[in-house]
């Protein structure tokens, strides 16, 4: 519990013995104790510092509990993601706490399908007799984790795995970021780099919605900037909620962003407005790269992606006029994360163009965020497991895949294989979100072992043999979490409230206890507080600091602009070229690559993207958060308007979509902010998981749609790589 | 005398929804309890379009009709503007909603009650922090205040931005729109 909470309690406990004291007993009676103990019913109490589970992005607040339940949150100001304000899912989320379908008890499938309770030392015991045969019979390397990054499950299961002698620890990478980051990191080196929204003259965002997908900090920041006269310039096929703050929308034919970049870098180089001198001094393969885009008109990348010559020419003058205090913003999910068989090279294309324009590390251009790490643990029992000298499965096969991340869907693809035999998930409902559902569930179902923690059914939890129930994120205490920023800091997820279900377990006991069932307790001798605290110690800083603060900042660490001159790749430069994406088939350096599929006559490509009130599947079955997607029917999709005349289908109608995997109905939203040639289908809908009662069957299921494929070289889901066609039901 | 009201950007509202959730935990709201409507208007044709969200609740109107059409008195007006409902002597009858031209009266199945916004971010301080609508909206496009005081931040942002009623002078609506 917080230090806040304990402190009022501290003090009441002293109060306690001291009238004991007087009372000349020198003890404290159970009453006094409970006394102590007691809140006072109805009174507001600071609980503690938390970390928003509702996104990745792990906001920082303050909870206030009455009564013991949680009451108000307030958003952390020194947090670099939250500044100070929480997003509507945040609020919403919460009360996963209180869900009616939380898991309560860890279950075993039966013979029928269905599951049954079972208590935690049985579960414990079976997994690790599972475990055991599998390295036995395989090696460790037939065993699989895949998790969505948190505090403690980032720490717990790669090292419960790293003691088993498993590399293969994934996250959710292929169905989020995984082609940006790998993309980028062949260009510059990094994962990552921040456009300085704030102070920035223009920035082009390319299908990435700070509105929409909200990072309220990003979102402070566009708003500082367009308030300031900035030009923003959103590159979308959908007038997202960004629009708000956008001087330019520039609706595209989705999957032909990289046309659009390769053409407004040709203008700039036929041109010669870029920064010869940086590109002289900090980087290699300039001229392979303005000899791949000569042929990359304008006129050429408006019969690609419905953008006019002229607008594409009067962007790149723009940009390069507004230099260096203009970059393209990096995206995240979808053009350059993993919707097309081109997302990566979009990427590193993108990139690249920013190097054009002399932008890096200068204030209003693009920069990397400083970030701050705990020192290296001296205590013997914090000693790490060894290193597996085997290579995360998947990283042969798609070699420019960042290993961070792996690719999950690839490795599940070896269970039928028989190259994987053992399969965990953490937090992950990799079933439904990461490639076609169907696809993915058949191979875990094909596991010798699977098992599954998390706080409530999914359809990942359903393939699984075990689901274990794991306590939520406002009733743990997690490793300190390091974020980078202009300021980078770490922050705290503490417990803020008590378990509600007696028989859930925190992340952190359960791979503690299933080490010890395993036979590699020895790694994992230490509580979350030990080990937190032991981490924050390498800084000078101890828990009960951060305890206290819930974000503690690094000033001396904060970010200086000037030009950036060193880089992540091996020679510290900036590549137009790579060496590793010719290895894998692709050009040099970046040139045009068609999306896998473009739709004819008559179809259309399905796209995704996040609504402010979800995350992935995860929020679904939130009621706070779905009563809203149900009062203003968010779970339609969207089709351009004069398209839908054309058809004959109005705002409301009910219409059956089909691709070459699935067919399904729902209602239309009938749109002039959507092109023509897209379908815009959320992303969060579509739960077939009756347990979770409140999301189960609202809406389709983007992934539902979408074949499993990978991107090539990559490892992306290609989870825009589909064609739908929509007609009206009865029609 | 103290006149409680607030102004609304919607110039700056991005339609997240933050202040609903927000609203929602900060009065102990069920799911399907919602102070807050959303109006959104799109206008234009493909490619030219534009966008307007706006954000309705209880206007705190000065010449409230709820109150007046309220049979029990359980809807009342307070000496700083502030519209309020008594839960125990609200029978349900749903007057107010149909005399509301706001719609922004919210009858509650569970306890009959019909409730609405209550202005709660009037207590908000340092030594009471809250997730009100005002407190939390990401982008800081609602202010509160006194519009008696001409020197409170509402009062200026109003005649800075022209903001108005939403339907102008009809209720005496405190809650003032920039659009």
């Amino acid at each position: 519990m917080s230090e806040h909470a304990i402190t009022r309690r501290g003090f009441l406990a002293r109060s306690a013995i001291g009238a004991a004291a007087v009372a000349g007993a020198g003890y404290v009676g159970f009453e006094a104790w409970k006394q102590a103990h007691a809140d006072e019913p109805g009174e507001l109490k600071k609980a503690g510092h938390s970390l928003c589970n509702s996104c990745s992005s792990k906001c920082g607040f303050t909870a206030y509990t009455r009564d013991g339940r949680l009451a108000t949150m307030i958003g952390d100001a020194d947090h670099p993601y939250c500044d100070g304000t929480l997003c509507a899912r945040g609020y919403g989320y919460a009360s996963i706490a209180y869900s009616e379908d939380r898991l309560t008890d860890p279950l075993k499938k039966q013979g029928d399908g269905t599951f049954a309770a079972i208590d935690w030392d049985t579960a414990y015991a079976e997994i690790a007799e599972k475990v055991q045969k599998i390295i036995d019979e395989d090696g460790p390397q037939a065993l699989v984790m895949i998790q969505d990054p948190r505090p403690s499950g980032s720490f717990y299961t790669a090292r419960f795995m790293q003691a088993l002698g498993s590399a293969n620890t994934y996250t959710h990478g292929v169905a989020c970021n995984m082609s940006k980051v790998s993309g980028m990191t062949q260009a510059i080196g990094a994962g990552d780099f921040t456009s300085d929204v704030e102070n920035a003259k223009m920035v082009m965002f390319i299908g990435r919605s700070y509105a929409d997908g909200i990072r309220p900090a990003s979102l402070h920041a566009m708003q500082k900037g367009y308030q300031k006269g900035a030009k923003f310039v959103m590159v979308d096929p959908r007038y997202n909620n960004s629009m708000h703050f956008c001087t330019e929308w520039v609706p595209i034919r989705p999957g032909t962003d990289l046309a659009l970049i390769l053409a407004m870098a040709h203008v700039l180089i036929t041109e010669g407005t870029y920064d010869a001198e940086y590109i002289a001094a900090n980087t290699v393969g300039f001229e392979d790269w303005a000899a791949r885009v000569e042929s990359c008109t304008p006129e050429w990348a408006e019969e690609i992606t419905g953008v006019p010559a002229e607008t594409i020419e009067r962007l790149a003058h723009e940009m390069w006029e507004a230099a260096p205090q203009s970059s393209i913003e990096q995206g995240w999910r979808a053009a350059t994360g993993c919707a097309h068989q081109n997302s990566g090279e979009t990427a590193r294309a993108l990139c690249l163009f920013n190097t054009l324009l002399g932008c890096w590390g200068l204030e209003g251009g693009a920069y990397t965020p400083p970030s701050q790490s705990a020192g290296k643990l001296t205590d013997p029992k914090f000693a790490a497991p060894a290193k597996p000298e085997a290579k995360i499965i998947g990283a042969a096969e798609y070699p420019l895949s960042a290993s961070s991340m792996g690719v999950s869907t690839y490795a599940l693809s070896q269970i039928p294989e028989g190259a994987v035999k053992g399969v965990f998930f953490y937090q992950s409902n990799c079933v439904a979100g990461y490639s076609n559902p169907v696809q993915l569930a058949e191979f875990v179902e094909a596991a010798e072992l699977s098992v599954a923690i998390d706080v409530q059914m999914t359809e990942t939890c359903q393939a699984c043999q075990y689901v274990l129930p794991d306590t939520c994120y406002l009733e743990r205490t997690e490793v300190p979490e390091f974020v980078g920023g202009k300021v980078p800091v770490v922050s705290l997820r503490d417990q803020v409230i008590e378990k509600v279900h007696p028989n859930t377990r925190p992340v952190d006991q359960i791979f503690t206890e299933l080490a010890e069932a395993c036979g590699v307790g020895q790694y994992f001798q230490f509580t979350v507080e030990e080990l937190g605290d032991a981490q924050l110690q390498t800084l000078g800083l101890s828990l009960e600091q951060l305890r206290e603060q819930g974000t503690i900042t690094f000033p001396e660490k904060a970010l200086k602009y000037a030009p950036k001159t060193t880089w992540g790749t091996a020679d510290k430069k900036v590549h137009f070229t790579s060496e590793a994406c010719e290895k894998a088939g692709f050009p040099a350096s970046p040139g045009w690559l068609e999306p896998q599929v473009m739709p004819g006559d008559g179809q259309f490509r399905l796209i995704g993207g996040k609504q402010t009130i979800h995350t992935h599947t995860q929020t679904a079955n939130i009621p706070n958060l779905m009563e809203i997607t149900k009062k203003y029917g968010l779970e339609r999709i969207w089709m351009n308007a004069q398209v839908a005349e054309e058809m004959g289908i109005q705002d409301g109608d009910e219409v059956e979509v089909s691709s070459e995997t699935y067919t399904g109905t729902t209602r239309v939203h009938v749109t002039n902010r959507i092109e023509p040639t897209s379908i815009y289908l959320p992303s969060h809908y579509g739960c077939s998981v009756p347990e979770q009662r409140t999301a189960y069957q609202v809406g389709l299921r983007q992934m539902d749609f979408v074949p499993f494929h990978i991107e090539p070289g990559y490892g992306g889901t290609m989870s825009q790589e589909t064609l739908v066609t929509v007609k009206k039901v009865g029609a | 005398m103290t006149r409680y009201g607030m102004l609304i950007n919607t110039r700056e509202c991005i339609g997240c929804y933050a202040c609903r959730t927000a609203c929602q935990r900060q009065n102990g709201l069920e799911a399907d309890i919602d102070f807050i409507r959303y109006e959104e208007i799109e206008t234009g044709t493909f490619p030219v379009v534009g966008l307007e969200c706006v954000p309705i609740q209880c206007m705190h109107c000065e010449d409230a009709p709820c109150a007046k059409v309220c049979p029990t008195g359980a809807t009342y007006v307070t000496d700083d503007g502030i519209v309020r409902v008594h839960e125990e002597r609200c029978i349900g009858c749903k007057y107010c909603m149909a005399a509301c031209p706001y719609q922004v009266r919210v009858h509650n199945p569970r306890t009959g009650v019909v409730d609405k916004c209550r202005f709660c971010t009037v207590e908000a301080s340092e030594d009471n922090p809250m997730c009100s609508c005002v407190e939390a909206c990401v982008t800081g496009c609602r202010i509160f205040g006194d519009l008696d005081d001409p020197e409170s931040d509402v009062s200026r942002a109003i005649v800075e931005l022209n903001a108005q009623p939403i339907m102008g002078d009809l209720t005496k609506a405190k809650i003032f729109y920039v659009r």
